[in-house]
């Protein structure tokens, strides 16, 4: 499920590089530019064959299209749509890949007040823990932007995280939230009572809030960047205190890169299963948890293919609800009247 | 008492005082420019009566009360930026009604004194359009309508005009002053075109490396300059080097190459005394040239004249400018009405010991001292 917003960018990268080819060759600087490089880069007896190659794919337009937008669809429907479309067929079977057909499994997901609590419940934990991510990220991107000059230091510091994996750093929390753990400890040091973080909710929120928060500051930082400062001076100027300037001019000025973040981070949140698993323990369920559990425990792929087809079509459905929110979200264009 | 009070303004970043110790007033309905180079601390100073900068030292008071420290939204003072910032995500009237909005001013009267801002600017019927819609002379002057709805007691510029093609800058020149005797308010407008600068300042606040070198209506700075760089700054001007021979009341003898001439009194600036070296300033349009025919005029001692070779000329309608080498100055431009002579003719060259300004040079002899520009 978390696949929907990156067949998006697919698609719009896919036409994007259509449009290059599409545009006779060697009119724009860009291709002028990459033709120029190609060609100090070979050696004289290739740059015959190069050319020809050229002229070949000029009397084929539709030929070139292909050759140029063909392999991105291809992994597209090789690795996306075709998985997907197979777990739909699979949904509607009995028990088992190649049952009976029936709607079962999904009356039965829809009707269960025990699931659709849990959905209730992962819904509530992904709104609390893109606010907080939300909430810290900007805050960490303004101050990075507007009172830093160690940008690019800061900002590796942020995305260094990454370079380890996300099970040992969801273990090194574990290590840290655990009762008698290093928190605790210093707790304990300092004469203040043990928390005992691990396997609670508080544990579930810390793991999502460190885990995304670099991802939703990148997107912040991108679009606080481009915010020209003189427009916050001239609000300032023109009467506004801080915090009307920043309801009025920084906030609309970067609604674009918060929607995307809340996108990033909602959306994986919604569908994540190790963090729950790890830090949250065996009474602090997620959906996707329940689903992982109908693949790798119950054998019930027919159900567990269900429940993943109504949370994608809930999770894209709020996708399409963020994008209109935002306007122009990935780059449709200026339309946020 | 003064609308605008600026004393003892220093700013300094780390080493560098980028403002230092300027003084400067601006009575109620004025149009004062600040004029100088890039990087001569005019647009710091704009920064600090606006807000966006505190003074490392010094008082600005605005209708006799302290500034300096108040944040720029509790300043009675709006601002015209040099990239005019407009808020590209709100309409054209939404831009100028912000300012409005933000003072608690209710929605009708808010509607009407924007149609009334748009009407003055000449932009009725542009209220819908977002700002990126507009020509760049259309966006100028919402950024006026924006920084002038508040009725501000000082409207501030930071060179807004520098990015117009010369004339819609002329035409904008234009429409500022007319709006200024409209609206009836005060103008502080920074730039580094003197040309601007004396096309609409009632006075002219010349600042260079962070200093004030004059303050003074257009035509005290044009034809009293207090200094080389104000006589080079506003207009071009030739100069001469030299050195005082004497010192009277009324007179002051100079010896400036192949003997002595005396100027007036008057035309020189401070105390001199015997043995200073001085430069020797004069317009080009107070050079005389003539054919070299007029032999009894040429190499005169006791006088500033000289002969030469013209080495350039160009043709500006109603002048022709000339670019001379001189036997006895190097190279002088004159500006005349003849346009008789041509590249390569002998020329005389002379001009009135009263048309001269005389500065005293502070021990650097200047590296640029054989002519003007």
């Amino acid at each position: 499920m978390t696949g929907s917003p990156h067949a998006d960018d697919g698609g719009v990268a896919a036409s994007d590089s259509g449009d290059v080819a599409a545009s006779d060759s060697g009119e724009t600087d860009a291709a002028t530019d990459r033709r120029a490089a190609a060609d100090g880069g070979t050696a004289s007896g290739s740059e015959g064959r190069m050319s020809d190659l050229t002229a070949y794919l000029r009397e084929r337009p539709l030929f070139r299209t292909l050759s140029i937008a063909g392999p991105p669809y291809g992994v597209l429907v090789l690795f996306f749509a075709i998985p997907l479309l197979a777990m739909l067929v699979i949904s509607f079977q009995t028990g088992r890949i190649g049952g009976a057909w029936t709607l079962s499994n999904y009356v039965e997901f829809l009707t269960s007040e025990t699931y659709l609590t849990v959905v209730w419940r992962t819904f509530l934990i992904s709104v609390e823990v893109t606010a907080i991510v939300v909430g810290v990220g900007y805050a960490l991107a303004y101050s990075i932007v507007r009172f830093s000059r160690r940008t690019t230091l800061l900002l590796l510091l942020v995305i260094l995280p990454f370079w380890t994996s996300y099970i040992i750093r969801m273990y090194a929390w574990i290590n840290i939230l655990q009762s008698g753990g290093v928190l605790d400890s210093i707790l304990t040091l300092v004469g203040l009572p043990a928390l005992e973080l691990l396997y609670t909710d508080t544990a579930v929120l810390i793991g999502f809030t460190y885990v995304w928060l670099p991802l939703a500051v990148l997107p912040f930082y991108a679009s606080l960047t481009n915010l020209d400062g003189d427009l916050i001076e001239a609000s300032k100027d023109l009467g506004a205190g801080p915090i009307r300037t920043f309801l009025s001019v920084t906030l609309p000025m970067t609604i674009n890169g918060v929607v995307t973040g809340i996108v990033l981070v909602f959306i994986p949140t919604f569908g994540s299963f190790i963090t729950p698993r790890l830090l949250g323990g065996t009474n602090n369920i997620m959906i996707g948890m329940v689903i992982e559990n109908q693949f790798k425990s119950a054998f019930n792929w027919p159900f567990g293919a269900a429940i993943g087809m109504v949370i994608s079509v809930v999770v894209v459905l709020l996708l399409v609800f963020a994008t209109r929110l935002g306007g122009g979200l990935f780059g449709t264009g200026g339309d946020a009247s | 008492m003064s609308l605008l009070r600026v004393r003892g303004l220093t700013k300094e970043f780390g080493d560098l005082t980028a403002v230092d110790d300027v003084d400067f007033d601006v009575e109620d309905g004025e149009f004062v420019s600040i004029l100088g180079p890039s990087g001569s601390g005019k647009s710091t100073v704009l920064r600090m009566v606006a807000g966006f900068e505190d003074p490392t030292r010094g008082e600005i008071s605005l209708d006799d009360v302290e500034i300096v420290g108040s944040p720029p939204f509790e300043r009675d003072v709006n601002m015209v930026f040099q990239d005019l910032a407009l808020f590209p995500h709100l309409s054209v009237a939404e831009n100028i009604g912000y300012g409005l909005k933000q003072s608690g001013v209710p929605a009708d009267e808010r509607r009407e004194r924007t149609a009334r801002m748009l009407e003055m600017v000449r932009l009725d019927g542009y209220g819908d359009r977002v700002p990126g819609e507009l020509s760049g002379g259309e966006q100028q002057r919402v950024a006026l309508a924006r920084a002038l709805v508040n009725e501000p007691a000082l409207v501030l510029f930071d060179e807004p005009l520098s990015s117009l093609d010369r004339k819609l800058r002329q035409h904008m020149q234009g429409e500022l002053q007319r709006i200024q005797a409209e609206t009836d308010t005060t103008f502080l407008y920074v730039t580094h075109d003197q040309e601007v600068a004396l096309a609409v300042s009632d006075r002219l606040v010349v600042l260079d490396d962070g200093a004030i070198q004059q303050v003074g209506s257009v035509e005290e700075l044009y034809e009293r300059p207090a200094s080389r760089f104000v006589a080079d700054f506003i207009g071009d001007v030739n100069v001469v080097e030299g050195r005082v021979t004497a010192v009277a009341d009324e007179a002051i003898g100079l010896d400036v190459g192949d003997g002595d001439v005396s100027v007036p009194r008057g035309a020189t600036v401070g105390d001199l005394s015997v043995d200073d070296a001085v430069d020797v300033c004069v317009r080009p349009f107070q050079v005389r040239v003539e054919s070299r025919d007029g032999e009894s005029a040429a190499g005169a001692t006791g006088a500033f004249s000289t002969t030469g070779v013209v080495r350039s000329r160009s043709y500006q309608g109603s002048d022709s400018e000339y670019g001379i080498e001189t036997d006895r100055w190097g190279r002088l431009s004159a500006e005349v009405r003849s346009a008789a002579f041509d590249v390569d003719d002998r020329v005389t060259v002379a001009w009135d010991a009263a048309d001269v300004h005389v500065y005293g040079r502070d021990g650097t002899p200047s590296p640029d001292g054989d002519g003007g520009p």
